[in-house]
């Protein structure tokens, strides 16, 4: 009998956090925003996880090489002009300087954008929230040591202090996640420090201090769910930007280069001189990508803010 | 007035304290590069064994690491950055030459998108929720999502190659700073070279305004719901009194500090851009010289960029104490 009284109280607990997650559910997909942004990347992860099924050759495969002639123009160009010759035409989205299929390089360079952006932005997010919420909760030599070290980081420029150590490290996924990851938490840690100074004031923080709670279980079950809406809305940000930087880096020749990803491919159409070669097909697409991918998390952040930020919500 | 004097020292000492920290980041990072530090700051095969003297002279490399320590922060007060291996010039000429052309690009730009930023941002607060509110806000999104390179190489392609390819028109240059040869006359020559910054800049300008306009639109909307806003309308003060006089003053605060701090990093360039453009500036220095394996030109640019930044945000600090005396009386952190 009690178990299954336990049992009940667990469902209804369940049912109380699945409700809410519908009802939140329900004002997110109110936002225009929210709504695009899902859409969007759900194509692009659809995209990711069905590549195979998708692409009609596998780029990474040195057969694909050498599938239609060099610079072949998409296929459906003779629409407009029947003057184009049958084998300077090739496929969905004609052919890179390998002659390769530039559509089948698309769809894969999809995992590459999507696994690169969620890992980075896990560990950046990761290791701020935990240095933000420690140097806010405990204050005084630990905050001082903490944050100093942060503002030093935060004077380093980016993408230069980004370039050196991915070059250093040596052209890898792993690296480029790792390289994006560990210099991106610094204004994470600083936006959660400051909303941890503000809820450690408040009274139910003395409450939980005044009825004998740990450090630790007030830091990580009192403070830390209130600032969850900032991880979240910080998170989308941090996916955006990470995915940016990544086709930064893969376009300036840093990325892996035994896999396709969007930025490669940029990086080998201006080695190749795609742009002289008038060569759209293999230069917008892969741009297109990486904008829409982006966007799909900066609404979908911009959508959270919107809803979660008190500040910013209109006033009635 | 002692308060503000107690203020602006504590932001000056803060300062020099964290210019030495990165100066030191700095000596031993490039200590701890794979390859020994001998090789690193000098290298014996390329450079003159003049040269080779010199610089091991002026670092102390057989020195102990501490006498090597002092003489490196020696060295940097007095403007020796050591030599540059690929380009084998002091490292001090080697940036000093691209220095100019990377401030007068995201200088120009950044001014640009602020200004851009600023009046969009301001119109999308007053006309919050109205159609022009969500254009302003879904196209500073787009523009901000847009992969910097990407924007360059399309207005490359499509505003320099295609008029030349098709029809033979010179209508944007293709790459470089300026003309081969320069053409003559002091008007023309700077006419030339803005001919040869508007991609660049457009490119840096697209994809930044964004930014400064979603903060500018955030602030705004947040000073615009306090009291004395309130208190404004009440009094019966024309509306765009109360935006231009009461809003915006304590609005542009925070855009104020996010500009200096963002004038403080044009120094270190924008390598995506300036590749595409082939622009001859500081970013690209940067991606070249760590390609070239140059640690001297890395730490030298390095070295400037953290002195310009740490300027840039004790500049920063100093103008909010004098906009807003809540700052200087309450101290920081607290």
């Amino acid at each position: 009998m009690e178990g299954m009284e336990s049992k009940m109280r667990i469902r209804k607990g369940r049912n109380k956090y699945l409700n809410g997650l519908r009802e939140f559910a329900g004002i997110f997909f109110k936002n225009k925003f929210g709504l695009i942004g899902t859409l969007l990347l759900a194509i692009f992860v659809f995209m990711a996880v069905f590549a195979p099924q998708i692409a009609p050759y596998n780029p990474m495969d040195v057969r694909s090489i050498g599938v239609a002639k060099p610079f072949s123009a998409p296929a459906w160009i003779k629409i407009f002009d029947k003057s184009i010759p049958d084998d300077a035409v090739f496929g969905i989205l004609g052919t890179d300087e390998l002659g390769r299929d530039v559509f089948s390089q698309i769809v894969y360079g999809s995992r590459i954008s999507l696994l690169v952006g969620f890992s980075a932005a896990f560990i950046a997010v990761f290791i701020g929230t935990i240095i933000g919420l420690i140097s806010g909760y405990y204050g005084r030599i630990i905050d001082e040591i903490l944050m100093r070290m942060t503002d030093i980081l935060l004077i380093i420029p980016g993408l230069p202090l980004m370039i050196v150590l991915a070059a250093m490290l040596g052209p890898s996924i792993r690296n480029l996640i790792l390289v994006i990851g560990i210099t991106s938490w610094p204004s994470i840690a600083r936006i959660i420090r400051s909303q941890v100074l503000t809820i450690k004031e408040m009274k139910f923080i003395e409450a939980a201090r005044a009825a004998g709670c740990g450090d630790n279980y007030i830091m990580f079950k009192h403070i830390l769910p209130n600032v969850s809406p900032l991880i979240y809305v910080n998170t989308a940000i941090n996916i955006a930007n990470a995915i940016l930087i990544e086709a930064g880096l893969s376009f300036l020749g840093l990325g892996d280069p035994n896999y396709v990803s969007w930025g490669n491919m940029l990086f080998f159409a201006e080695q190749y001189q795609a742009l002289l070669k008038l060569a759209w097909w293999y230069v917008l697409p892969p741009g297109i990508c990486i904008l829409l991918v982006v966007l799909s998390f900066i609404f979908i952040g911009h959508a959270l803010d919107e809803i979660l930020n008190p500040r910013l919500r209109m006033r009635r | 007035m002692s308060e503000f004097r107690r203020f602006i020292v504590q932001r000056t000492i803060y300062a020099i304290i964290t210019l030495f920290v990165t100066f030191t980041i700095n000596f031993f990072i490039f200590r701890i590069m794979p390859g020994d530090p001998v090789s690193i700051m000098v290298s014996e095969r390329i450079l003159k064994p003049s040269v080779v003297e010199e610089v091991k002279t002026r670092f102390g490399l057989n020195l102990p690491l501490w006498q090597q320590y002092l003489l490196y922060i020696q060295n940097l007060l007095t403007g020796y950055l050591g030599y540059s291996f690929h380009w084998k010039e002091p490292v001090i000429n080697v940036i000093m030459e691209r220095l100019p052309n990377t401030i007068l690009l995201l200088g120009f730009s950044t001014i640009l998108s602020v200004i851009i930023g600023i009046i969009l941002g301001m119109l999308a607060a007053w006309k919050r929720g109205t159609k022009i509110d969500v254009t302003i806000i879904t196209s500073s999104l787009i523009f901000y999502s847009l992969p910097a390179f990407w924007a360059g190489m399309i207005l490359l392609m499509f505003l320099g190659y295609y008029p030349m390819m098709l029809w033979n028109i010179d209508l944007f240059p293709i790459a470089g700073t300026m003309s081969r040869p320069p053409p003559e006359g002091f008007f023309e020559r700077i006419l030339d070279i803005l001919r040869h910054m508007i991609l660049p800049a457009t490119t840096l300008t697209l994809i930044s305004y964004g930014e400064y306009a979603l903060l500018m639109r955030n602030t705004l909307l947040d000073v615009l719901t306090q009291d004395y806003i309130v208190t404004a309308r009440a009094k019966g003060l024309p509306e765009r009194r109360v935006l231009i006089r009461h809003g915006m003053r304590n609005a542009l605060l925070p855009t104020v500090t996010s500009v200096a701090i963002s004038l403080g990093f044009i120094v270190s360039g924008a390598t995506l851009t300036e590749t595409v453009f082939s622009w001859n500036g500081v970013g690209r220095l940067i991606f070249d010289a760590m390609m070239m394996r140059d640690y001297p030109v890395l730490q030298g640019a390095f070295v400037i960029i953290s002195i310009s930044v740490i300027l840039a945000n004790y500049v920063a600090d100093i103008i909010y104490g004098i906009l807003d005396p809540r700052i200087r009386y309450g101290g920081y952190g607290e």
